[in-house]
Formats: C-alpha cells, sequence, structure tokens
C-alpha cells in the first residue's frame, strides 16, 4: 500500500470520530502513533493546554518520548512549548547539547537518541489548543511532504477537540433545562396538591408552599417534592396563623 | 453562498438588536421559510415539554395536539432525527398521526414541516412550519428552515447558558408554553381521587383523548372546578 494510501486511510479514521463518542486521549494517541508509522519520525508526542492555560502531556508514542516531554514540561524550555505559545512550526534540524534555542532540552534529547525535532501547534482558527511534537534520530530535515501530512493530521486533532468540548458543554446545558423544567413542574404539581387540600386558589397554594419553605428553612423544590410524594406536614398548607 | 443566507436569517432576526427573545424566532419565521406559521417545540427525554413560542394560534394547536396526543411532525421529526414533510395532509402518502391530522386539517393545516433542533449531537426538539395550501418547500425556504432550526437550538442552549443554576432562563419561559396548568390539574386530581401525580396525568391525558379535547383546556376545566375526572 502506498504511503497517500496510508495517510487518507488515517484522515478517514480520525474523521470518523468527528461523529462518534470518543476519548480525546485516544484521539491523541492515535494521531502520535499515526505520525511515527507514516512519517520519517522516530517519535511524537502531543500537548494539550489545560483551562488555566498550562501545557500538560496527553499522550506520546513511546516510553523514552513520554520522559522527554515531561522533562521539556519542567525544564519549561523546548520546541512543545514554543510552538503553542507562538502558534507556529518551529524546528531544529541538528540538536546540540547546551546550544540553540533549547539547550537542556536539546541535551536530554541528544541523550535519548533524537538528533532533530518540529513541533506544530494544534490550531482551528486563532485558537491554539496545544502542540504536536516531532523527533528524529537523524539531523536530516524533516520532508515538506511529511510535514504537510502532519499538518493535516494536527488540523484534524484540533477539530475533533473543540467539536468535542462543544458538544461536552452543549450536553450539560440541554441536562441543565431538563433539570430546572423538571424542578418547576414538581413545584406546579404542588400548587395542584396544596390548593385542593387547603382549598385556596393556585397563588395562595404557591404562598403557602413559599412560608413553609422559609419557616422551616427548606428549599422551595424540597417542599414541592414532599407535598407531591405525600409526605409533607399537614401544618404546610393550614392557612397562616393569625 | 451559505454564509450569505446565515447573515440574511441572522439580520431579519436580531433586526438591529444584538439579541433577540424566542418570541422573534417565531414571529420572523413565516417571512423567511414562506410558511403561514412557525412553532418551536421542546422535548425532554424523549416527550414533548412544551413550545418554545408560536408564530400563530394554528401553530400554537399544532402543538398543542402533539403535547395532548404525543405524536405529529415535531414528534417524528425529534425521534428520528430527520427532517419530516407531510405536503398534503388531506392526502397524505404515509398513513400516520390518525389523532393528529383531522383537528389539524379542521384548523386549516394543510402541509407540515418538522426539522430537527439540534446543537451537535445534542437534540431539543424540533422546529415546525405549516402551510394552509398543499405542496412540498422549495430548496430555498428548506434551507433557511435549516438555518432557523439550527440558530434556534443554539439559541436556546446559549439563552440557559446564562441563567442561575437550577432555574430555567426567564428570556426562554417569555412565550413559551410549558403546560404548567396541566401539572397544576395533576395535582388536583391527584389529591381527588386519592392516586400518584403520574397516574393524575395518564388519566388527564386518557380524558382530553376520549373526550376530544386538549390538554390544556381539560387542565383548564379541573382547576375551575368545572370537571371532576371520576
Amino acid at each position: 500500500m502506498t504511503r497517500e494510501a496510508d495517510v487518507v486511510r488515517s484522515l478517514v479514521e480520525m474523521a470518523d470520530t468527528l461523529v462518534d463518542d470518543y476519548d480525546v486521549v485516544d484521539l491523541l494517541t492515535g494521531l502520535a502513533d499515526r505520525c511515527v508509522s507514516l512519517l520519517d519520525v522516530s517519535a511524537a508526542g502531543v500537548m494539550l493546554a489545560s483551562p488555566s492555560g498550562g501545557l500538560g502531556l496527553v499522550a506520546s508514542s513511546s516510553e523514552a518520548m513520554r520522559l522527554l516531554e515531561l522533562f521539556e514540561l519542567q525544564a519549561e524550555e523546548g520546541p512543545c512549548l514554543d510552538a503553542f505559545r507562538h502558534g507556529e512550526r518551529v524546528g531544529q534540524e541538528n540538536l546540540q547539547a547546551g546550544a540553540g534555542p533549547w539547550p537542556q532540552f536539546s541535551a536530554a534529547a541528544v541523550r535519548a537518541g533524537f538528533q532533530s525535532a518540529v513541533a506544530l501547534p494544534l490550531r482551528l482558527r486563532d485558537v491554539t489548543l496545544g502542540a504536536l511534537n516531532l523527533l528524529g534520530a537523524t539531523r536530516s530535515p524533516i520532508a515538506e511532504a511529511d510535514l504537510i501530512v502532519a499538518r493535516a493530521f494536527a488540523d484534524l486533532a484540533a477539530l475533533s477537540i473543540v467539536q468535542h468540548r462543544a458538544s461536552t458543554e452543549a450536553q450539560r446545558l440541554n441536562e441543565q433545562l431538563s433539570g430546572a423544567l423538571t424542578s418547576r413542574i414538581v413545584i406546579e404539581q404542588a400548587k395542584g396538591v396544596i390548593s385542593e387540600r387547603a382549598g385556596v386558589d393556585l397563588a395562595e397554594a404557591f404562598t403557602r408552599l413559599r412560608t413553609h419553605a422559609r419557616k422551616t428553612n427548606q428549599r422551595l423544590t424540597d417542599v414541592a417534592r414532599a407535598a407531591v410524594d405525600g409526605t409533607l406536614d399537614p401544618r404546610a398548607w393550614a392557612p397562616a396563623s393569625p | 453562498m451559505a454564509g450569505d443566507r446565515l447573515r440574511r436569517i441572522l439580520a431579519e432576526l436580531a433586526g438591529g438588536e444584538s439579541s433577540w427573545p424566542a418570541t422573534r424566532l417565531c414571529a420572523v419565521g413565516p417571512q423567511i421559510t414562506g410558511a403561514n406559521g412557525v412553532g418551536v417545540m421542546l422535548m425532554s427525554g424523549d416527550i414533548p415539554s412544551g413550545s418554545l413560542c408560536s408564530s400563530d394560534d394554528v401553530s400554537q394547536l399544532i402543538e398543542d395536539l402533539q403535547y395532548t396526543l404525543g405524536e405529529g411532525p415535531c414528534v417524528d421529526a425529534y425521534r428520528s432525527d430527520q427532517f419530516v414533510t407531510e405536503p398534503d395532509l388531506a392526502d397524505p402518502q404515509t398513513r400516520r398521526w390518525f389523532a393528529f391530522t383531522p383537528p389539524a386539517l379542521q384548523a386549516g393545516v394543510r402541509a407540515v414541516f418538522g426539522f430537527p433542533l439540534r446543537v451537535g449531537t445534542v437534540r431539543l426538539g424540533a422546529l415546525n412550519l405549516y402551510r394552509d395550501q398543499p405542496g412540498e418547500l422549495s430548496t430555498d425556504q428548506h434551507a433557511d428552515a435549516l438555518v432557523l432550526a439550527d440558530l434556534t437550538a443554539r439559541w436556546v442552549l446559549d439563552t440557559q447558558a446564562g441563567a442561575p443554576s437550577g432555574v430555567v432562563a426567564e428570556q426562554l419561559e417569555a412565550g413559551a408554553e410549558f403546560h404548567f396548568a396541566v401539572h397544576n390539574a395533576a395535582g388536583i386530581v391527584s389529591v381527588q381521587e386519592g392516586i400518584s401525580v403520574t397516574e393524575a396525568l395518564i388519566r388527564l391525558r386518557a380524558f382530553a383523548y376520549s373526550h376530544d379535547r386538549l390538554l390544556a383546556d381539560v387542565a383548564q376545566d379541573v382547576i375551575a372546578r368545572k370537571l371532576r375526572l371520576g
């Protein structure tokens, strides 16, 4: 199978995750693994920004890569951090311990057997979500064709993450609306119950519910629930004492 | 092209303002889609919970019928998550809505269309269009309705996002019909008959169905103590 066919298949597989419920970590682990198997790189790592803005390591293609990325975060220098901060691709064809833009990171990378690094931001329009780090074992620059493929994977991953977050938020809001409506419905049902028990109109029934909730220091929804369940203290609907 | 359509519809909705009430969605719906009336039905779980807005009495009736009977274009659009079309209720291609169709026809409804309301995979309800003449929607009208449905769904969630926790957003309630009277009536009936509120709702619905009345109307009679379910 040609590399092109593999790339297309990978993109389709990743795109499938857009419709199903999926795990972000699984998605990004798949991204890192695909980069290693389809591109001329030895290892890949993915970092995502947390709500507070700091980067965290989410996926890596090997244990050596994982340790290196953790080191990058600890040392607060490295290609992922720069790609994320600037929203632009960064790279170093020839990592030298103690030299270049990332002296400490380069030293650790060389010790781990890596000689070159390229990092791409995970971006959707003007939002940068994280970064994809690609490390090579040789000093050769990463091929343009490989960069194009890596860019496509990174873009699809970014889109997936944004969609997933939006979906989670929409789900939360819908549940909140449902819950709020249900609480309101219980209160309306309770108004009917009290109206019949006390022989008063709905407005007065509501007043008695509220008054009882206040007097007994309970939430209105709890008092309403008790009224509907039939467990409410009958004094709740008694007329107010003179 | 798609961007133009969205911009045009947003412009009609906003009318110069930065936000709009739910009622506006239904008020401008007819002129956007070419329908006689537009209504938005909200669903909770698998059942109708009420209408967000209706552009006119007939649209409100369409919603009331679906609320009472549990069947109709919005219900189907929501459950199937697909566009539902009935270009001629008087001569339908698909035999369905046996209880919904006669009263709808009597009210002057000839064609109905249901569009699911959703944000991503989250489903909220359906947008309903009706016409007093038979016929399908044109491609443009269909596309406009899709945009309107999309905007309406997002509007519902965005509006709820601004509400304090545990409360239905004020702007969602204004112009909406959540049939609270039906629940008031269920409370009354539960005490009168010594049954649970759930059972009371079932009895109210059964009474409405067998007497060919809207649930909302039966509820009003119960509240006014004009009707007692025995």
